[in-house]
């Protein structure tokens, strides 16, 4: 499984321009088809070249819908794989975050100031959202680097970063 | 643990699925257009008339071989016509159980075939008025015309099914029909 190497909006529309192609060659095999059988009760036989091109011409059309149609069940399902992939790494993250905080017995209070951290608010805008004064915040943060052995806002964002590139090499070992 | 996830997404954890495919989703609004333009807007006895006709059955039968090979959601296997399958879904319904299906729910689904079904028999009676055995014939315009009367009560139920299911279960259909996503609320359950 390839996770990440095309971005998911590259297949939506891979997707779409698949679907359309269906539907019309679809439309135009079925109108071939149509033909094909008028002709050959006008007709009557088969040996007809006009009437053996269409009918080769239907058979092409038919075998390229379901073809394509073969193509994009097999992207629909790509997709809602790496759709998988992705939810299970947010849900890892999400644990692997926690269990660090749980490690370095946070209180509930610094928990949300270095989840704010992690999500890349500064001191002021911490101090906003917790309605409390930056001064506070500041109080909180440095404990939070105490406790994580960090020296700073950085190196506390890189034990997170450095999980997930670890996480990462684990999965393709692992593919 | 807990309050980490429910901190880390701003949005309170609503989920997001791929329902449908873009050729369920392309079909779907195909087959609305053809049905606009020849009930309301194309010459009955027009040739442009009978292609439009043509391209619906088209349409329909392109979603029927779908329904055989497509993804999960778009098969046979995931919207099965019960009507026992409806009845639950009413009772349910009138209990006040709001939860959500992924593919179309079961009441959803009877109107699913019928709409398909009267789409077909009008597409059928529609050539049989070309055809020189049937040309002029009046139980066959008959029909053709009682059964658009039908699919246009069909198509407006449909829209009221859709408008009701979207309060209900508070997942917006349209918006799921044109991007293919449903966006499950938080703590809603599936089926």
């Amino acid at each position: 499984m390839k996770l990440g190497l095309w971005p998911a909006k590259t297949k939506e529309r891979r997707a779409t321009v698949l679907a359309g192609l269906i539907l019309l060659q679809g439309v135009s095999a079925l109108f071939f088809i149509g033909d094909v059988i008028l002709d050959f009760r006008e007709d009557g036989h088969l040996d007809n070249p006009h009437l053996l091109l269409e009918s080769i011409a239907a058979v092409a059309l038919v075998s390229g819908v379901i073809f394509l149609m073969i193509e994009l069940r097999g992207l629909m399902s790509r997709m809602s794989d790496m759709q998988t992939g992705l939810d299970i790494a947010h849900g890892h993250m999400a644990a692997i975050v926690g269990e660090f905080f749980d490690e370095w017995n946070l209180t509930q209070a610094e928990r949300d100031v270095a989840l704010m951290i992690l999500k890349g608010l500064d001191n002021d805008a911490i101090a906003r959202v917790r309605n409390t004064a930056s001064g506070t915040v500041r109080a909180q943060a440095t404990s939070i680097y105490a406790k994580s052995n960090s020296d700073g806002r950085a190196q506390f964002i890189s034990l997170f970063v450095e999980e997930l590139i670890a996480g990462n090499e684990r999965l393709a070992q692992g593919a | 643990m807990i309050t980490v996830e429910q901190t880390a997404s701003g949005r309170a954890s609503a989920r997001e699925v791929v329902v449908w495919d873009p050729l369920v989703r392309l079909i779907h609004w195909s087959l609305a257009l053809t049905i606009l333009l020849n009930g309301a807007f194309v010459e009955e006895e027009s040739k442009a008339h009978e292609w439009i006709g043509y391209v619906a059955l088209g349409l329909v039968g392109l979603r029927l071989v779908w329904a055989l090979f497509g993804p999960a959601y778009a098969r046979f296997s995931a919207f099965p016509p019960s009507p026992a399958r409806a009845v639950r879904h009413l009772r349910a319904i009138v209990r006040g159980n709001r939860s959500v299906h992924l593919s179309h729910n079961p009441l959803g689904t009877l109107m699913v075939y019928n709409i398909w079904a009267s789409v077909i028999a009008i597409g059928v009676t529609g050539y049989m008025m070309t055809t020189i055995t049937f040309f002029g014939v009046e139980w066959v315009e008959e029909a053709h015309e009682v059964l658009f009367g039908w699919l246009l009560f069909s198509v407006s139920l449909h829209v009221a099914g859709v408008a009701f299911d979207t309060w209900w279960s508070g997942v917006n259909l349209v918006r799921a029909m044109i991007n293919g996503r449903k966006t499950i609320p938080e703590g809603r359950k599936v089926q």
